[in-house]
C-alpha cells in the first residue's frame, strides 16, 4: 500500500529541525539503541518529550447540522432576527447566552465563547470536513482529521484503549484516518449505553492466545507476495485488538461501574451518556473523544427544535466541565463545542433558519484557555462579523496551542506532497492569556 | 433486449451466448438496424468486434502506448487464482469446492472463457453489480433517508443487469425517475440527494459520468474548465423534482415518494419542501439573501439547450437524451473506467469518477478503443465485462497496488472485498443461510446480518482502494462476533465444521476442504504441516479445527481477492 509505505518513510523535520517525535523514538528504538549510538540516558532523556504530553486530552463536542448562534451563544433577544430566543446572565458579569443553557451559563467562568468564527462552506459534507479536518475537502489529499492527528501526535502508546474515540450515530463527513492510515481512523460506538459490539470474547483467553499464534504462523507459511503489506497492516490491527480487548481498561467502557451521584450530574440520553463515557475514557488514557448530538439543521421549527437539543446538551455539557474540574483533569483536557456552520439570521417562512458559514459560534474551554471571555462580536443583526474575525485556521491553531501539538510538522500525503497539520492561520492568543 | 447479428445463418441472441461468441476469435460483428429502435446510431464506422479480439486489441493497444516490451508485465495467474477472483468479480461470492475441483481437471483450452460466460448468466451477478451501484450512489446520499430505496435499488438494478439491459437505458431511467421510494428502484439515484438541486446535479453528473462540476457550485472550477454559470445550468434541468411524504386518507404516513413538481398536489398529500420555485437561480454570491440569476437548462458538455418554463419530465427526459448520446463522451468512458478499475483493480483515470475534462488517462488509446467498441455494441455490460476479463490485462497474477511512477496494467491488483462479497464468502465457506432482507427496511429497526456486517465493512467504491483499510471493529467482527463463533463450531451436526468432521477421519482431509471452502486453493505445504502439528499439539481434536476455521476466516487472504 503505497499510503503505508509514504507514511513510514516520510521524513519529517519539524520547524525546530528535528525530526518527528515518533519517528524519532522508532528509528532509535531499532536502529541506534541496538548499534550502541545512543546511551539510555539519551533514550530517557528523548522519551520525556514524550512524556510531557501525557494526559492531554481532547473532547469534541459535535453539534451535526450547524447549531444556530441565536439559539446558543449569541442570542440578540433586540432584534427581529433574534426571534422568540431570550438571553440569560451568566455566571461571569456581562456575558449572556440563550435561554437553552442555563446550566451551562453556570460555568461560564471556565469557557470561552468565539462568537466571530467564518468560513465560506455552507454545504454540510464540505463544511463538516473543514471542520473536523481544518482542510476543505478535495479529491486528491485524503486530510486526517483532528482527533487522528492528537492521536498521532499526543497519543498515549501505553494506553491500550484505543487513542480516539467517536461516539454515536454515524457522524457524516467526519473524517478519518485519512494520509496518516487506518490505524488513526477513530474507534466508533454507536451508542455510549451498550458496551463495543464484539469485545466479549468467545472462548477462553488461553484458547484465544492459541488461535491468535496459529493464525500468525498460517500468515508467515502462506507468505504471499502479492498481499505482503496488507499481510502485515492485518497482523498489526490484530496485535492491536487482542491488546485492547484483554485490557483491564475496557472497563471503562462500562456506564454502570460511575456511582449513581454521578450519573444523575450527567441527566438522561444518549449524549449525556456520551459526555459521561468521554470522561471515564480519557481518565483512561483515551487521547481524544468525540461525541455526537444530531439534529441541529433546523430548516423548519427552528425554536421548538432547538429548545429540544439544548435540553439534551446543556445539563451534560455543564456536568462535563464540573466533573473535569473536580477530578483535576479539565487543566488538560481541552473541550470544544462546535458544528459545521452557523445559520442564517433571516427566520425563514417555516419558522427555520437555513446554512450560515458567515458567523458563527465556538465555544472552548480547559487545557489552557481562560474561561469567562468572550471573542469577537457580530453585528446588531447578527449577520456579519463586526469584531477580531476567526477563521477555522485559526481555529485549529488554537487546538494546537491548547494540546502542545506543533502545527507546523507536516505529513506526507501519497503522492509526496507535504501537508502541515494546519496550514495557515494564528492561535487565538487572548484565550490563552 | 434481444440483438441480432450479421454474418451468421441463424440470428442468435447475444445475451444468451457470450461464451460461444467468446470463442469465436478473429470473428467480426456489425450491428443489424433495428426498425424498432429510435436510439441514436453509434458512431457509424466503428465495426463492433467480439470479446476475445476486443480484448487482443486492448492488449496490444497497452503494450503500444504503455507496457512496452513484454518482460515487465506480471504472467498470467494460475487457475485457481483466476477461478476465485472471476467468481468474486462476478458474481461477488466463493466457488463451491466441487466448481474448484471441476475447473481444475477441466482440460480444455478455453475454459477461462467458458467460466466467464457462464458467471454472467447467474442471477447473482446482476445482484453484485446493482450492490456495488447502490454503494456508488448511497455512500453520498445527503440525507438519511434515502436509505429506505436502497432495497428497491438493488432489485431494479439486479433486474436490468440480469436481462443486459443497455448501459443507456438503465441510466436514463435513473435520471427520469419518479414515483414511490420503495417501489422504484430507479429513482435511488436522485432520491440519495433529496430533492437538494445542486447536489443532485452533481451527482447525476459524477456518477454517470465521472465529471466532478460541482466544485464549480460557488467559483469557476479551479483544476478543470467548467464555468460556475456552467454548473448551475445543469442544475436548471431539476429544480421541479422534489421528495414529498405520501399520506394516506387516515394522514398516516407511509413513506416518500420523488415527484414532478408542477403535478397537482392532491388532497392529502403535502410537499416536503416549499422553499425551490420552478425554476433554478445561481445565488448571488455577494448578496446570498437576493434572489440570483434565472438559469436555462444548458447541457454543459455539448452546450445544448432548453428554454425555461418546460415540465420536470421533458427536462430530464432531454438531459436523458444528452447525456446517454455518443456524442458525449464521458457517458461510455465513466462506466467502463469503474468496472475496468474494479476488474484489474486500478482505473484508467484516478480517482476513478474524476474524468475530466484535464485529467490524465494512464492509456488514452486503449480507453477510446474501449469506449467506441462499447458504443458500437449499444452500451453492452455484459459485453464489456466479457471483454475485459478476457484480456491479459485483466488475467495477469497480482503484484502490490503499484508505487505512483510505476506502469499502470502490469500486473492486476489485489482488491479487498466490499461488504456483500464479504458477507457471502463467510456465508458460502460457512454455510450459513442468507437470512432473507426485509423488504422495507426502516430507520430504527435492527439490521439484517448482512447489513450489519456492511455497517462494519462497507466502503465507499468511488474512493481510492489504497485508502480503504482494516479498522478494530472489523478485526472484532471476526474475531469474537458470537453469531460468526456459532456456525464455527464443530459440536453435533448443525455446522458445516460439524458435518466435515463427521464424514472425515482423517485430519488432512479435513484442512484441505477448510483451505477449499474458505480460500478456494489448497494449503501449501507448510500450511498444511502447521495445522496438522496443531491438531497434534492439542488433545481436543474438534476444538483444535475449530481454531483453525478461526484463524482461516480470520486471514488476510480471506479479505481480499487476488
Amino acid at each position: 500500500m503505497s499510503s503505508t509505505f509514504y507514511r513510514r518513510t516520510r521524513v519529517s523535520m519539524g520547524r525546530h529541525g528535528v525530526w518527528r517525535r515518533r519517528d524519532f523514538l522508532r528509528g532509535v528504538s531499532t536502529a541506534a539503541m541496538a548499534a550502541g549510538a545512543l546511551s539510555w540516558s539519551d533514550v530517557m532523556a528523548l522519551e520525556s518529550a514524550r512524556l510531557r504530553q501525557r494526559g492531554k486530552a481532547c473532547i469534541l463536542l459535535w453539534m451535526q447540522g450547524g447549531p444556530s448562534p441565536f439559539e446558543t451563544f449569541s442570542p440578540k433577544p433586540g432584534h427581529e432576527n433574534g426571534g422568540e430566543t431570550e438571553a440569560i446572565d451568566t455566571n461571569v458579569p456581562g456575558i449572556q447566552i440563550a435561554d437553552r443553557f442555563p446550566e451551562v451559563a453556570q460555568v461560564m467562568d471556565r469557557l470561552a465563547i468565539i462568537r466571530s468564527m467564518n468560513s465560506k462552506e455552507g454545504n454540510h459534507q464540505r463544511a463538516s470536513f473543514l471542520l473536523h479536518t481544518g482542510y476543505a475537502p478535495t479529491a486528491s489529499v485524503k486530510h486526517p482529521t483532528f482527533g487522528a492527528i492528537a492521536a498521532n501526535e499526543i497519543g498515549d502508546a501505553a494506553c491500550e484503549l484505543p487513542a480516539f474515540v467517536r461516539i454515536g450515530r454515524r457522524i457524516p463527513n467526519a473524517g478519518g484516518g485519512g494520509l496518516l492510515g487506518a490505524e488513526y481512523d477513530p474507534f466508533v460506538l454507536d451508542r455510549a449505553t451498550e458496551p463495543p459490539a464484539n469485545t466479549a470474547l468467545t472462548t477462553d483467553d488461553a484458547r484465544f492466545r492459541r488461535r491468535l499464534g496459529l493464525l500468525d504462523r498460517l500468515e508467515e507459511q502462506a507468505d504471499d507476495e502479492r498481499i505482503r503489506q496488507q499481510v502485515a497492516d492485518h497482523q498489526k490491527l490484530y496485535q492491536q485488538t487482542a491488546k485492547m480487548i484483554t485490557s483491564r481498561d475496557m472497563q471503562a467502557f462500562d456506564l454502570s461501574r460511575e456511582p449513581e451521584n454521578v450519573r444523575q450530574q450527567y441527566g438522561e440520553g444518549e449524549f449525556a451518556a456520551g459526555c459521561l463515557l468521554a470522561r471515564r475514557l480519557v481518565e483512561s488514557g483515551v487521547t481524544f473523544v468525540e461525541v455526537g448530538s444530531t439534529g441541529w439543521d433546523t430548516h423548519a421549527d427552528n425554536f421548538p427544535r432547538t429548545k429540544e437539543l439544548a435540553g439534551q446538551v446543556d445539563q451534560p455539557y455543564a456536568a462535563l466541565i464540573r466533573d473535569l474540574e473536580r477530578r483535576g483533569m479539565l487543566d488538560s483536557t481541552l473541550v470544544v463545542w462546535m458544528g459545521e456552520f452557523g445559520r442564517t439570521p433571516r427566520i425563514n417562512p417555516r419558522g427555520g433558519r437555513d446554512h450560515y458559514p458567515r458567523a458563527f459560534n465556538v465555544v472552548l474551554g480547559g487545557c489552557g484557555i481562560r474561561g469567562g471571555q468572550v471573542v469577537g462580536a457580530t453585528d446588531e443583526s447578527g449577520a456579519d462579523v463586526a469584531e477580531r474575525p476567526v477563521t477555522v485556521h485559526d481555529l485549529f491553531q488554537t487546538f494546537c496551542t491548547s494540546l502542545d501539538i506543533d502545527s507546523s510538522i507536516e505529513n506526507m500525503s501519497p503522492i509526496g506532497r507535504p501537508i502541515r497539520i494546519v496550514e495557515d492561520g494564528e492561535p487565538v492568543s487572548e484565550l490563552f492569556s | 433486449m434481444t440483438r441480432t447479428l450479421h454474418g451468421h445463418p441463424t440470428h442468435i441472441a447475444w445475451t444468451t451466448t457470450c461464451t460461444l461468441l467468446a470463442l469465436v476469435i478473429g470473428a467480426k460483428c456489425t450491428r443489424a438496424a433495428e426498425a424498432t429502435s429510435e436510439r441514436p446510431d453509434p458512431i457509424a464506422d466503428v465495426a463492433p468486434l467480439y470479446p476475445a479480439e476486443a480484448a487482443a486489441r486492448i492488449d496490444s493497444s497497452l503494450r503500444a502506448e504503455l507496457l512496452g516490451d513484454a518482460d515487465a508485465t506480471a504472467p498470467r495467474c494460475d487457475d485457481e487464482t483466476f477461478l476465485r477472483r472471476a467468481w468474486l468479480d462476478v458474481v461477488g461470492d466463493l466457488p463451491s469446492p466441487e466448481a474448484i475441483t471441476e475447473f481444475a481437471f477441466d482440460p480444455s483450452s478455453d475454459k477461462r472463457a467458458a467460466l466467464i460466460g457462464r458467471l454472467l448468466t447467474d442471477e447473482q451477478y446482476g445482484q453484485n453489480w446493482a450492490r456495488y451501484w447502490r454503494d456508488v450512489v448511497m455512500y453520498r446520499r445527503s440525507d438519511e433517508r434515502a436509505l429506505l430505496t436502497s432495497s428497491a435499488m438493488v432489485v431494479f438494478l439486479t433486474e436490468e443487469f440480469n436481462k443486459n439491459t443497455p448501459w443507456d437505458e438503465i441510466a436514463r431511467e435513473m435520471i427520469t425517475a419518479q414515483g414511490n421510494l420503495l417501489e422504484n428502484g430507479a429513482a435511488g439515484l436522485i432520491a440519495a440527494q433529496w430533492g437538494e438541486i445542486p447536489e443532485t446535479a452533481a451527482e447525476v453528473s459524477r456518477v454517470l459520468m465521472g465529471v466532478q462540476i460541482q466544485c464549480a457550485q460557488c467559483h469557476d472550477h479551479p483544476t478543470d474548465r467548467w464555468k460556475r454559470d456552467q454548473f448551475h445550468e445543469l442544475a436548471a434541468f431539476f429544480p421541479r423534482i422534489a421528495i414529498r411524504r405520501i399520506v394516506n386518507d387516515n394522514g398516516g404516513r407511509r413513506g416518500f415518494e420523488l415527484i414532478s413538481r408542477e403535478r397537482v398536489r392532491r388532497r392529502g398529500r403535502q410537499p416536503i419542501d416549499d422553499r425551490q420555485g420552478p425554476e433554478h437561480f445561481m445565488p448571488d454570491l455577494d448578496d446570498p439573501a437576493a434572489r440570483g440569476t434565472l438559469m436555462e437548462p444548458v447541457f454543459f458538455v455539448t452546450g445544448e439547450e432548453m428554454s425555461t418554463g418546460i415540465s420536470d419530465r421533458d427536462r430530464r427526459e432531454q438531459l436523458a437524451d444528452w447525456m446517454t448520446s455518443p456524442t458525449n463522451p464521458w457517458f461510455a468512458k465513466a462506466v467502463i473506467n469503474r468496472i475496468w478499475a474494479e476488474l484489474v483493480g486500478e482505473g484508467f483515470y484516478e480517482p476513478i469518477d474524476d474524468l475530466g475534462p484535464d485529467r490524465e488517462c494512464s492509456a488514452p488509446a486503449t480507453m477510446e478503443l474501449l469506449a467506441e467498441q462499447f458504443v458500437a455494441h449499444n452500451h453492452d455490460l455484459k459485453w464489456l465485462f466479457t471483454t475485459i476479463m478476457l484480456t491479459d490485462a485483466y488475467q495477469r497474477q497480482s503484484q502490490p497496488r503499484r508505487h505512483y511512477d510505476e506502469t499502470p496494467f502490469a500486473a492486476n491488483c489485489p482488491q479487498r472485498l466490499r461488504a456483500d462479497q464479504l458477507f457471502n464468502s463467510l456465508t458460502a465457506a460457512l454455510e450459513i443461510p442468507d437470512s432473507q432482507e426485509p423488504q422495507r427496511p426502516q430507520r430504527g429497526r435492527p439490521r439484517s446480518p448482512r447489513g450489519a456486517l456492511a455497517a462494519v465493512f462497507g466502503y465507499d467504491p468511488s474512493e481510492p482502494r489504497d485508502e480503504i483499510a482494516g479498522a478494530i471493529d472489523q478485526a472484532l467482527l471476526l474475531m469474537n462476533s458470537p453469531q460468526l463463533s456459532l456456525a464455527m463450531e464443530a459440536r453435533g451436526s448443525r455446522t458445516m465444521l460439524g458435518r466435515l468432521i463427521s464424514e472425515m477421519d482423517d485430519n488432512q482431509d479435513v484442512v484441505v476442504e477448510l483451505y477449499l471452502r474458505c480460500l478456494a486453493r489448497e494449503p501449501n505445504h507448510g500450511e498444511l504441516r502447521t495445522c496438522l502439528k496443531y491438531i497434534r499439539d492439542n488433545d481436543n481434536r474438534v476444538e483444535a479445527l475449530e481454531d483453525i476455521l478461526w484463524a482461516l476466516v480470520n486471514s488476510t487472504e480471506f479479505l481480499y481477492r487476488k
